[in-house]
């Protein structure tokens, strides 16, 4: 189910309500948690939800035998083999196609035919998401940061469906005591989540479907034809996009948690004010970047060792990010490129602090262009992350180098005011969004009402007919 | 153990005395710095509040909505939009509301894809290419237009490429191709969830009416039929599968045949591929038949593709995966099993391509 849909909207009243009336009586609040989270994940297909079941039955079993287990042998291997079938399972639907591929024609290359069966299999949405968040669930309970939990609660944590679809990665030690207590029904941090929820669709469904169809979409499905300034906005234009869209989900789920009464971590925090990419990954889907940090950058040994060994693990930590995001080269190179410039700072940082160099003057001008640069380099990610193909990346890199002299109709004055302020706009001061907050609160309840339904209506007016599904639905 | 630095990702969430804040667009960021003034409200209230905007947007917009219902496929779901949103749309009207959304033009959005006439390659000039020819012996000279089958960059081929999405997962690749030769300049104007059935959703022959005044071309592509299989909506509705209606689709799809050859243009009718779903593969099946029969009865003919086996096994049944013209193997087919991913949009336009080539075109 799509967030911003009437069908979703019809839901969530159902689930507002039964959320809080049977907020006294925990054991039906997590059965009927349960039951909405899987009628939400079901209504594009009910099969989905037997996955949604399998993989809560694995993690959860991993964690009692983690428990259980006499030994710390048995305490390791319980975890690994838990991990394993969990990654099986993601990598069965995710990887399957990719790696048969693959395998089959360099095989065919070499001329020993089709060795790997071929098949098509289906990616349920969000097996990503709820996958890394059973393994954190277990990794978590076998390091001995998180108890157990109860059988109920831990369905409750995988399926809740306000991250459910994509995100935020929610970890066991911020979900699981929340699910646990109960929540305070007087209390209700409406006005922040009201805000969360409409500033969500407007980039959602305004900006993010604008800049698509306006500049992004046009220049990706047919490069040469267009000219180096219109490929440079259809880069920027997607940094645009894709930030409007999976921000504007963050925001719209950690809206709709707060409004059951629950808090949700930060997954975005003016990913494009940062100075360099190091920066930029603290800043951009934060509650993937610790997972990868805490569950495979850390365990592979982090920057304990050698500085080949920190390089060799950024590399594997960010491709394999890549990689994540989807079966194919384009990811891949999206995450390599990633590690080489964060190994680059890395090593340009250490550099300086062995050769006992003073810091350098903190000047706006030094800020700025360090701002500028890593923006650029986001943006070069962003054409192999959003191109279908490594071909279609360097025809839409190509383009900035050889269409210039040739018009640009795609590249329009309202275009440029919607990218050039969607970027400005995470510079603007925070505490005034606060201050709109805490103005809205106080207002009367007939002005409120009115707002929001002159809000909503200002939203879907200017956005187009049907909304695409979130882009990261598909990872 | 040796400390370490958090290279590739310090994203742990910031120490509780660390200064927060949201980004100004909404999220995200940090929360708001204390003291926070901002009232808590009970459930009851927020309900309350949450319930009044719902209805507020509903009175504003239910006459968008219901439009929308009224374009959107026949079926209980329709139906049901339709019983609950007409009186209210009639509400909105009776109290002048409607005119709020009106007045921005909300209702005249035309269906996602390429939402227009886009055409790339070499420019076309007004004069459509004729040539001043000096004719031997003749002392005044004459206007010879070039032969569309020996395209160059100064008198390119027109090619025009229409299509619902399927076609549109074929027409970008085709586009892109026949572009990329220096010869040819191709228009694509392509739209999701479209298709000859309900014209009172999307208007194809207008569409295309216009789309040959503009474009003028002199070889037309056609991919369309994956949104056809339901109802023709009347009174009296005209179920589909029952002889009527495909009666009525043949019609439809001849006059379609009629609008694209009118100016002499070559037609080339791309069927649609062997699909996933048994129905669905059952429903597209007789929607290719239908649009052979009307290709080969067409006046000129229409040359009809089919892509069964081209897109499909060599049977002509559904596969995901084929072997490409350079012989790898290449996943053709999206995980809906409807749509092409991008190599098989290259596929299809590949065969539309050699097509061309096979019946005179010289296009590099």
């Amino acid at each position: 189910m799509l967030f911003p849909t009437i069908d979703f909207a019809i839901f969530f009243a159902v689930a507002f309500t039964v959320n809080w009336l049977l907020n006294p009586y925990a054991g039906w609040w997590k059965l009927s948690m349960i039951g909405l989270s899987y009628v939400f994940y079901g209504w594009v297909g009910w099969s989905y939800c037997l996955l949604l079941l399998a993989t809560t039955v694995v993690a959860f079993a991993g964690g009692q035998l983690v428990t259980i287990a006499p030994t710390q042998r048995g305490r390791r291997l319980a975890m690994a083999f838990s991990v394993a079938a969990l990654l099986g399972i993601l990598g069965w639907f995710k990887y399957y196609g990719f790696v048969s591929v693959n395998v089959d024609n360099v095989l065919h290359g070499v001329g020993m035919g089709q060795a790997v069966p071929l098949f098509q299999v289906g990616l349920p949405i969000a097996i990503s998401f709820f996958t890394f968040m059973a393994i954190s669930y277990v990794v978590d309970v076998y390091r001995g940061t998180l108890h157990p939990a109860r059988p109920l609660d831990f369905a409750v944590y995988l399926s809740f469906f306000p991250h459910l679809l994509a995100g935020p990665i929610v970890r066991g030690g911020e979900l699981l005591p929340q699910i646990r207590r109960r929540r305070d029904g007087d209390a209700i941090d409406y006005s922040r989540a009201f805000w969360l929820i409409l500033a969500g669709l407007f980039k959602k469904v305004v900006i993010s479907s604008y800049v698509a169809s306006a500049i992004v979409t046009p220049v990706f499905t047919s490069p040469g034809q267009h000219s180096a300034p219109e490929a440079i906005f259809a880069a920027w234009g997607y940094a645009v996009q894709i930030y409007c869209d999976f921000s504007g989900y963050t925001d719209i789920a950690i809206g709709l948690a707060l409004l059951l009464g629950f808090r949700f971590p930060i997954n975005f925090n003016a990913p494009y004010t940062a100075r360099n990419l190091q920066d930029f990954w603290r800043r951009w889907h934060m509650t993937l970047s610790r997972w990868l940090r805490d569950y495979l950058y850390i365990p592979l040994g982090g920057n304990a060792g050698s500085e080949a060994q920190t390089i060799r693990n950024i590399m594997i930590t960010m491709v394999l990010g890549g990689l994540w995001h989807g079966a194919a080269w384009t990811f891949v190179i999206w995450g390599a490129l990633q590690g080489v410039g964060q190994s680059v700072g890395h090593l340009r940082r250490l550099s300086r602090t062995r050769r006992g160099l003073p810091a350098v003057a903190e000047g706006p001008v030094r800020i700025w262009v360090q701002r500028v640069l890593t923006f650029q380099f986001v943006c070069l990610g962003w054409v192999f992350f959003n191109a279908s193909s490594l071909s279609q990346a360097f025809a839409v890199l190509g383009r900035v180098f050889t269409g210039w002299g040739e018009a640009s109709p795609l590249v329009t004055p309202l275009l440029a005011l919607t990218v050039f302020g969607t970027l400005l706009a995470q510079f603007v001061p925070p505490i005034s969004v606060s201050r709109l907050q805490a103005s809205f609160s106080r207002q009367r309840t007939a002005i409120q009402v009115g707002f929001l339904g002159v809000a909503l209506l200002g939203i879907t007016t200017f956005g187009p007919v049907g909304v695409a599904p979130f882009i990261y639905y598909r990872f | 153990m040796a400390e370490r630095e958090f290279v590739m990702a310090d994203v742990a969430d910031p120490p509780a005395a660390a200064p927060q804040r949201e980004d100004a667009t909404g999220s995200n960021g940090r929360r708001p710095p204390p003291p926070d003034r901002r009232a808590r409200a009970r459930w009851t209230r927020v309900l309350g509040l949450g319930a009044g905007a719902f209805g507020v947007w509903l009175l504003l917009f239910a006459p968008t909505l219901q439009h929308n219902a009224q374009v959107s496929p026949v079926g209980t779901r329709r139906t049901v939009s339709l019983d609950l949103v007409g009186p209210i749309a009639a509400l909105s009207r009776s109290l002048q509301l409607s005119h709020l959304v009106s007045a921005t033009g909300r209702s005249n959005r035309l269906p996602g894809g390429t939402e227009g006439l886009i055409a790339v390659g070499p420019a076309v000039h007004d004069s459509r290419n004729a040539r001043q020819q000096e004719v031997p012996g003749a002392t005044t000279t004459t206007t010879v237009p070039p032969n569309p089958k020996e395209p160059t960059a100064a008198a390119p081929l027109r090619v025009l490429i229409v299509g619902d999405s399927v076609g549109l997962d074929m027409g970008g690749p085709l586009q892109s191709d026949l572009a990329s030769t220096g010869v040819v300049n191709a228009a694509l104007d392509a739209r999701e969830s479209t298709g000859l059935t309900r014209p009172d959703y999307f208007n194809w022959p207008a569409e295309l009416t216009s789309d040959m005044r503009t474009a003028q071309p002199q070889v037309v592509v056609v991919m369309i039929g994956a949104n056809d299989a339901q109802d023709f909506l009347g009174p009296p509705d005209v179920p589909y599968g029952s002889p009527r209606w495909n009666g009525l689709y043949a019609q439809r799809v001849s006059q379609f045949m009629q609008i694209a050859g009118s100016s002499g243009a070559l037609v080339v009718w791309v069927g649609m591929p062997p699909m996933q779903n048994p129905g669905l593969n059952a429903e597209m099946a007789d929607v290719n038949t239908i649009d052979a029969q009307q290709a080969a009865q067409a006046t000129p003919p229409v040359h009809f593709l089919s892509t069964d086996k081209s897109l499909g096994t060599a049977q002509g049944g559904y596969t995901a995966f084929v072997t490409d013209a350079g012989g790898q193997i290449v996943n053709v087919r999206t995980p809906d099993g409807t749509h092409l991913t991008p190599s098989g949009g290259q596929v299809a336009a590949q065969q539309v391509v050699a097509a061309l080539q096979g019946l005179g075109y010289h296009i590099p």
